[in-house]
C-alpha cells in the first residue's frame, strides 16, 4: 500500500534537538552554518523544550512552563532536562529554562552528533588545518533525512497549507536562529517573507528564542564602539 | 475542561468549557478525532466558554485544522473570548485558522 500523499512523516521523526543541528550544519563541508551570536545554543534549547512538549511532559503560556508529567521519556538527555524544570521550586518562564539549557549547548550538541552518526547520517571527520589544528567535521553520509524535511518544509513555505505542530516548531526555531534564510536562500523563498513570518509565530518556544537571539544582537550592536570617531 | 457535542445538519459542534492545557488537551483531540472518523466534514470549536489555553492546547486546534482540511472539510473556530484571541493574535491562528464571530455564523 503506497503512503498517502498527505502523510507529513513517513517515519518516526528526528528529535528536535538532532533536526536543527543536522540542518545547522552545511550539507558539502560539514561545518556549521553562519548563526548570529548564540543562535545555535538557543536554537538547541528551544528544540530541547519542544521534544519534552511533544512527548507531553512539559506545557507553556506566554507567563510560565509548567511540568505535566515527570515519567521519565526513555531519552537520557530529555529526561535530565525534564528533572532540572521539575526540581524548580515554581514554574518559571519558557525564556528562564532557555537561558539555563542555551549554557548547556556543548553538552547538548555533542550528544546530537554522536547521535546522528550512530543513525549512519553523519560520519566524523578529523582533519588537520595547516598540520597542527585539529577540526573536526561531519559530513553527510545519508542527506535522506535533510532532503525529506526540505522539501516538506519548502512546500509549506511556497504553498498555502497549514502545517502539523512539529513542521511549525521547526520553522520557528529555524526561522529564530537565522538558518532558514540560509537553507532557502533562492529567490522564490525571498517572496515569501511574509508566509515565513505567519509560520514562525506559530509556536511560543519558537518565539522565545527569536527574542533571545535579537536581544543579545541588540546589546552586542550597543555595546560595539563606533570605530573612526 | 468539559466538552459538550451538538450535531447540527451542516456541522457538528464542540464547544469547550474550562482550561484547554496539556493535561485536558488529550481527550479534545480523542473527540476530534471521532468526529472526522464518523465522516463528518465541518467542525465548529465552540470556544466561548474557554477561560484559557495553553501551547498544548494551540497544539490540537492546529492538528484539528489541519486534519480536517486534508479530509476535504473544515474546522472553524467561534466565540473567541478576550484571553483566548489575544493567544490566538500572538501565535499568527487568526490569520491562518477559520476564526467566526460566533457559532451561528460558522454553520
Amino acid at each position: 500500500m503506497s503512503t498517502p500523499a498527505s502523510t507529513p512523516h513517513p517515519h518516526a521523526p528526528l528529535p528536535f534537538v538532532e533536526e536543527i543541528l543536522l540542518l545547522a550544519l552545511d550539507d558539502s563541508t560539514g561545518a556549521l552554518r553562519p548563526m548570529p551570536v548564540m543562535g545555535l545554543d538557543y536554537a538547541l534549547a528551544g528544540a530541547l523544550l519542544a521534544d519534552l512538549a511533544l512527548a507531553n511532559r512539559i506545557d507553556t503560556d506566554p507567563e510560565k512552563l509548567v511540568v505535566i508529567d515527570r515519567a521519565p521519556t526513555g531519552d537520557p538527555l530529555l529526561d535530565r532536562a525534564l528533572g532540572t524544570i521539575a526540581s524548580s521550586p515554581a514554574p518559571q518562564s519558557v525564556a528562564h529554562w532557555l537561558g539555563v539549557f542555551a549554557s548547556e549547548r556543548a553538552t547538548l550538541e555533542r550528544a546530537a552528533l554522536e547521535r546522528l552518526v550512530a543513525r549512519g547520517i553523519l560520519a566524523e571527520q578529523e582533519k588537520k588545518f595547516l598540520w597542527v589544528f585539529g577540526v573536526r567535521r561531519y559530513p553527510t553520509v545519508d542527506n535522506q533525512e535533510r532532503v525529506e524535511v526540505r522539501t516538506r518544509l519548502s512546500a509549506l513555505i511556497l504553498g498555502d497549507d497549514l502545517p502539523d505542530p512539529r513542521d511549525a516548531i521547526l520553522i520557528s526555531l529555524l526561522t529564530a536562529s537565522h538558518l532558514l534564510s540560509r537553507i532557502f536562500d533562492e529567490p522564490r523563498y525571498h517572496a515569501r517573507g511574509e508566509r515565513i513570518a505567519t509560520l514562525a509565530r506559530m509556536d511560543l518556544v519558537g518565539r522565545e528564542v527569536a527574542a533571545a537571539i535579537d536581544t543579545l544582537a541588540r546589546v552586542l550592536r550597543s555595546a560595539t564602539p563606533v570605530m573612526g570617531m | 475542561m468539559e466538552i459538550t457535542e451538538t450535531q447540527h445538519p451542516s456541522a457538528i459542534v464542540l464547544a469547550l468549557t474550562g482550561r484547554l492545557d496539556g493535561l485536558s488537551s488529550p481527550a479534545l483531540e480523542q473527540r476530534v478525532d471521532a468526529v472526522l472518523a464518523s465522516g463528518a466534514k465541518a467542525l465548529v470549536l465552540d470556544l466561548s466558554g474557554l477561560d484559557y489555553v495553553s501551547s498544548a492546547g494551540l497544539r490540537v486546534f492546529l492538528t484539528a485544522a489541519k486534519k480536517f482540511k486534508t479530509a476535504g472539510g473544515r474546522a472553524s473556530f467561534a466565540a473567541l473570548p478576550a484571553p483566548v484571541r489575544e493567544v490566538f493574535e500572538l501565535s499568527g491562528f487568526l490569520d491562518v485558522l477559520d476564526i467566526r464571530t460566533d457559532v451561528a455564523s460558522a454553520l
